[in-house]
């Protein structure tokens, strides 16, 4: 199961910050979903791919974007 | 006042102020950088010939009030060793102003203190119809604000979709400031309109697959704005152009065309107002043919 991580509410830089440790907890290569609001978009997916993670998939919920992001590395 | 300091003021960058006998002395600065060295000794100048303040200005200048006639001379001797001039007024092109650029700033698509250092050399306190000033913005978010100046000059990232990898995710489209672009997953298109653009590239920062990639980059230019007491905003003229010496040649050209257009003490946006900017646009566009 993929764990979801809500930033909906939160601003920037926060909103980096969070993912952040969210990637933090999860293995090389492993997924997380993030529902950000669009605001967010920009500033969280170019930070996400300059420090080599991977979006994979994206989809709209309402008012909010659902990504999913893989982490950067090998399996382990 | 001896012949002299009377020789000084005639040079100009002193501003008369309104205590009889003072002078606020206008510094040379080029896209407000300055050495440590350099903002010493400026500010041991305040103290030696003025009164220990300095002024910063609107434009990224620095100026030293209270300093008397009789010191003028002597205030520009000082700063002349640390390589800082005297600046400039009246009917010339005045302090060029950046900001820090592509080489310091995460968002500078180009380098604004290098450009704005070319402009100066060739251009700075050259004499034209009224008062110029030329400000250079790194990137769209245009910290520098390139359409208050008569020339502003802007970093500018123009986007090109390539179909390949795109998922029709729709985050280019929600990103886009201007609302610029349009998805069609029906019809797997993605259209940009390049006359909405502003070319701040968040579109290409933010897609997923890097379907939405880079097209042009480079500057983009304004001309005829000016803020004052009936500020006008400075128009987008000619295409992208893709190198520092398309930019010179283009300001050249733009200097060159207000100096045959424009009447005196007229600034450039109302030279503009008569001759229309198709008229400007043609005469820079042969320039640059020419020069490249």
């Amino acid at each position: 199961m993929i764990p979801t991580l809500d930033i909906t509410k939160d601003v920037c830089p926060m909103t980096f910050v969070k993912v952040k440790m969210g990637l933090a907890k999860i293995p090389p290569a492993g997924k997380l979903n993030v529902l950000l609001a669009e605001d967010a978009l920009k500033n969280v997916i170019s930070s996400l791919k300059q420090e080599g993670h991977r979006v994979s998939g994206v989809s709209r919920q309402e008012s909010a974007f659902l990504i999913v992001v893989e982490k950067e590395g090998e399996r382990p | 006042m001896n012949i002299d300091d009377y020789k000084e003021l005639k040079k100009g960058g002193m501003m008369r102020q309104k205590e009889a006998g003072r002078f606020s002395v206008r510094l040379h600065i080029v896209g407000g950088d300055l050495s440590a060295e350099q903002l010493r000794a400026i500010c041991d100048a305040a103290e030696k010939f003025g009164r220990g303040t300095v002024h910063l200005t609107a434009r990224q200048g620095v100026e030293i009030p209270n300093v008397p006639t009789e010191s003028l001379a002597a205030v520009k001797e000082f700063l002349g060793t640390t390589g800082v001039g005297v600046g400039v007024c009246g009917p010339t092109v005045r302090t060029v102003t950046a900001c820090q650029g592509c080489r310091v700033c995460p968002s500078g698509v180009i380098d604004a203190p290098e450009l704005a250092l070319a402009v100066d050399r060739e251009f700075y306190g050259q004499p034209v119809p009224h008062k110029f000033k030329v400000g250079i913005s790194g990137c769209a978010n245009n910290c520098l604000k390139a359409e208050e100046n008569d020339i502003g000059i802007k970093g500018w990232i123009e986007p090109r979709w390539g179909g390949k990898a795109c998922t029709f995710c729709g985050i280019c489209a929600a990103v886009c400031p201007s609302k610029a672009i349009e998805v069609s997953p029906d019809q797997a298109v993605v259209s940009v309109s390049l006359a909405g653009c502003i070319g701040c590239g968040d579109c290409i920062e933010s897609c997923p697959t890097r379907a939405m990639g880079e097209g042009n980059r480079g500057y983009r230019l304004y001309a005829g704005g000016k803020f004052g007491r009936v500020p006008l905003l400075g128009r987008k003229i000619l295409r992208i152009l893709c190198s520092p010496e398309e930019v010179m040649a283009a300001v050249r050209s733009v200097i060159e065309f207000y100096r045959a257009e424009g009447r005196s003490r007229e600034r450039f946006g109302d030279t503009l107002m008569r001759t229309g900017f198709p008229a400007l646009d043609s005469r820079i566009t042969e320039r640059i043919a020419e020069s490249s």
